[in-house]
C-alpha cells in the first residue's frame, strides 16, 4: 500500500497542498480498477467509503485478513476537490469551477484543468473505472449505478456492484465535460455511482456502497478469498427513458415520510406541500406510475417547478423534461 | 413610439414571494424586432448599464424622432435577478449556471423554465445581443465571440459593432447549452459580447458598445437610415484559436501587472510579476511568448498555479 500524490500544488497564501491517492495491490503493470470520489467537495458518502475501503485493502495487503488476497492493482482517489472538502464547498473554492465539468483537462491550462488532466492520466489506463457521487444537498438518491449509452460489457460490470438500480441515461452536452465521459471516449468501462445526498453522511447508504465496491473487486478478479454476503435484493435495470421525475407546481414546504428504495404503487402518496406563510395544505404529491422510488427531496423549501421525487418505472415514460434536467448531483 | 415595461416570466418561491422578470419594450413601426439580453450571470453588470444607456437613447428618440424607430426593441437586462440581487454568478437556490441550461424546458426546474421562457420570447428576432462581463478575475477588451459554425452569418454583423476584437472559436460541446447557441442554431442570430470585468461597470466600454449597437440596428433596418448616429471609432481585429495565446500562472501568489490592457507587446516583454507578501523577491515573471495585443488581463490579483493571467492575440509572425 502506497500513499501517493496525484498532484502537488502551491497555494497563494497557505502551505502547499496535494491531492493524494492510494495505490494498492501488485504494483507491476497498469491499475485494473480506478475508484474516484469527491470531485465535488460536499459529496461526502463516496469520500468516506473510499477512505474506509483503502483501509480495508491495506489490511488485506498486509496479510491481516486471513485467506484474502489482492490480485490486481487498484488506485483509490477518495477526494479530488481537496480544498473544497476541507471548507465544505462543492465547487473548486477559488473560482467556483465545477471540477466535473473540466474534462479531459489540460496540463498547461487553468488549475482545475490541470487537476482534471492529472486525474484522467492516472485513472484512464484502468480497465474498470468508477466515479462516485452523491446528489446535491437537496435530494437523496438511492445507491445506484448510472450508465451513459453503455456497452453490454458495462451493463454486466454494473451488475457486479449489486446496487438495487442500474439506470441508463443518454449522453448530453453537459455530460460531455465529465470524468465519466472522458473515460468513455477512451474505451474501457466507465461507471457512475450515486448514493445519498451531499453535505452529510448517510451510514446505511455508505455501508451498502462499501459492500458494493468489495463485491465488485471480487467479481472482477481483483480480490480473492472473500466470503461474500448474500445480496440485499435484486438488481433492477432501467433503460433510458424509464426515470419519471415528480415535479411540484406549487411552492412552499415539502415533507415526505418515504424512504428511497421502496416500490410504490400508482396513486400512492409521496408527500405534502404546505403554503410557506399561511401553512395550509396546498397539494398532495402522488406517484402517477408505479415503480422504484429512487430519489426523494430532503430540502423542505420548495420553489414552483422543483423536483420532489424520482420513480423508476418498468414501462418507458419518455423523455419527460429530459432526464438530465433534474438536479445536478454529478 | 410606445414605451413600456412587461413581465415575461414569473415563478413562485417558497415563502410568499413570486419572482418576476421584466423587460423594457420600445415599439416603433412594423420593422425588424431586435433584443439585448444581459445579466445571465449575477456577477456581470456591464450589460445592465448598456441597457440603461440604450433605454436613454431610445427615450430621447421618442421625443425627437419617434418615427425613426422602424421596428421593435426589447431589453432583457437582468435575466438572473436573484443572482444579481444577491451577488451570485449562478442562479441561487439551484446553484446552476443559467447560461448552461438552454434551451431549457417548460416543466423543468426554475432555471430551465426561465431559459425556456427567455428563448420563446427571443426566437424570431432579427438580432439578439447577449452581453457578458467576463467574471471577477479577468478584464476583457470589448469583443464579440462567435462559434465557428455561425461565423459566416455573424462575423459581418459583428464587424460593424464598434468593438475591438472578434474571436471566432471552435466548437465546444458544453457551450451548446448557451442562449447564443440555442438561438443561432434555431435561426435567430445572436451575438455574444464580452467586455469589462465582473462586479463593475466600465462606462467607456458601454458607450462604445451603444454606438455599435445603434449602428447595427440601423444597418438591419430597425432604425431609420436617415437617423444621424455617431460614427464608429473602432474596427475589430479578428482572432481565432490559431492566434490566441493563453498565459497561465506557473506559481501561486499575487499577480502584479506591468502592462496595460489592450497594449501591443513584443515577444519577451514583461507582462507582470507574481509576488509573495512574505518576501521582497518576485516568485516569477510573466513574459509575452509572442508579439501581439493583450485583450484579456488579470484583474483579481490572487492566483493559483494555472490561473489565467492574460490572453494575447498574436499580430506578428509565428514565434
Amino acid at each position: 500500500m502506497t500513499e501517493r500524490e496525484l498532484l502537488h500544488m502551491t497555494a497563494p497564501m497557505r502551505e502547499d497542498f496535494e491531492i493524494p491517492y492510494h495505490d494498492v495491490g501488485p504494483r507491476e503493470g497498469l491499475p485494473r480498477v480506478a475508484l474516484v470520489a469527491g470531485l465535488h467537495g460536499n459529496e461526502l458518502n463516496g469520500v468516506f467509503v473510499l477512505a474506509r475501503l483503502a483501509h480495508f485493502l491495506r489490511q488485506i495487503e498486509e496479510g491481516r485478513r486471513k485467506d484474502t488476497h489482492l490480485l490486481g492493482r487498484v488506485v483509490v482517489v477518495p477526494a479530488v476537490n481537496v480544498l473544497g472538502l476541507n471548507i465544505r464547498s462543492r465547487a473548486w473554492p477559488f473560482d467556483g469551477t465545477d471540477l466535473n465539468r473540466m474534462f479531459p483537462g489540460y496540463d498547461a491550462g487553468e488549475t482545475t484543468q490541470r487537476i482534471a488532466a492529472a486525474l484522467l492520466r492516472l485513472t484512464e489506463p484502468a480497465r474498470w473505472r468508477i466515479d462516485i457521487h452523491s446528489s446535491n444537498v437537496d435530494f437523496e438518491e438511492l445507491p445506484q449505478v448510472r450508465l451513459y449509452d453503455p456497452s453490454d460489457e458495462e451493463r454486466r460490470a454494473a451488475r457486479w456492484l449489486g446496487l438495487p438500480a442500474v439506470i441508463e441515461r443518454p449522453v448530453n452536452a453537459t455530460f460531455s465535460a465529465t470524468l465519466a465521459n472522458a473515460w468513455r471516449e477512451r474505451g474501457g468501462h466507465a461507471l457512475v455511482v450515486q448514493a445519498g445526498h451531499a453535505g452529510g453522511l448517510q451510514p446505511a447508504h455508505c455501508e451498502r456502497l462499501f459492500r458494493a465496491l468489495v463485491d465488485f473487486l471480487e467479481r472482477c478478479g481483483v480480490l480473492a478469498g472473500l466470503e461474500l454476503a448474500e445480496p440485499d435484493g435484486d438488481v433492477h435495470h432501467f433503460g433510458s427513458g424509464h426515470a419519471l421525475p415528480l415535479i411540484s407546481e406549487h411552492a412552499g414546504w415539502f415533507a415526505s415520510r418515504l424512504e428511497v428504495g421502496q416500490w410504490i404503487q400508482a396513486g400512492e402518496l409521496v408527500g405534502y406541500v404546505y403554503d410557506g406563510f399561511r401553512g395550509e395544505l396546498r397539494a398532495e404529491i402522488r406517484a402517477p406510475r408505479s415503480g422504484l422510488l429512487s430519489g426523494v427531496r430532503r430540502q423542505p423549501l420548495l420553489c414552483e417547478g422543483d423536483l420532489v421525487a424520482r420513480v423508476l418505472t418498468r414501462e418507458p415514460v419518455g423523455a419527460i423534461a429530459g432526464t438530465d434536467l433534474m438536479g445536478h448531483g454529478q | 413610439m410606445k414605451i413600456g415595461q412587461e413581465t415575461f416570466f414569473t415563478l413562485e418561491l417558497p415563502y410568499r414571494e413570486r419572482i418576476a422578470l421584466e423587460r423594457a419594450v420600445f415599439e416603433g413601426g412594423p420593422g425588424p424586432r431586435v433584443a439585448v439580453v444581459s445579466g445571465l450571470h449575477g456577477d456581470e453588470l456591464e450589460g445592465l448599464y448598456v441597457c440603461h444607456r440604450l433605454a436613454g437613447r431610445l427615450e430621447a428618440l421618442a421625443k425627437r424622432r419617434p418615427d425613426a424607430l422602424l421596428g421593435r426593441v426589447e431589453l432583457y437586462p437582468a435575466m438572473n435577478p436573484l443572482g444579481l440581487d444577491t451577488l451570485q454568478r449562478r442562479v441561487p437556490i439551484h446553484d446552476v449556471d443559467l447560461n448552461r441550461v438552454f434551451p431549457g424546458h417548460p416543466e423543468g426546474l426554475f432555471p430551465h423554465r426561465l431559459a425556456h421562457a427567455a428563448l420563446r420570447n427571443l426566437l424570431g428576432a432579427a438580432l439578439v445581443i447577449d452581453i457578458h462581463a467576463s467574471n471577477v478575475y479577468l478584464r476583457e477588451i470589448p469583443q464579440v465571440r462567435i462559434a465557428r459554425a455561425f461565423e459566416g452569418e455573424l462575423v459581418p454583423l459583428a464587424r460593424s459593432m464598434n468593438l475591438d476584437l472578434i474571436w471566432v472559436h471552435e466548437a465546444v460541446t458544453v457551450l451548446e447549452n448557451t442562449i447564443a447557441h440555442s438561438l443561432n442554431e434555431r435561426g435567430t442570430p445572436c451575438l455574444v459580447v464580452e467586455m469589462g470585468v465582473g462586479m463593475r461597470i466600465t462606462p467607456a466600454f458601454a458607450d462604445q458598445l451603444v454606438t455599435g449597437i445603434l449602428s447595427l440596428w440601423q444597418r438591419i433596418g430597425a432604425l431609420a437610415a436617415d437617423l444621424a448616429l455617431e460614427p464608429l471609432g473602432h474596427a475589430p481585429l479578428v482572432a481565432d484559436d490559431s492566434n490566441v495565446h493563453y498565459l497561465n500562472a506557473e506559481v501561486s501568489g499575487i499577480f502584479v501587472p506591468a502592462t496595460e490592457h489592450w497594449m501591443e507587446v513584443g515577444r519577451g516583454d514583461l507582462l507582470g510579476r507574481i509576488v509573495s507578501p512574505l518576501q521582497g523577491e518576485a516568485l516569477g515573471e510573466v513574459r509575452s511568448p509572442v508579439a501581439g495585443v493583450v485583450f484579456t488581463l488579470r484583474e483579481y490579483p490572487l492566483v493559483y498555479e494555472g490561473s489565467l493571467l492574460a490572453r494575447i492575440m498574436r499580430t506578428g509572425g509565428r514565434p
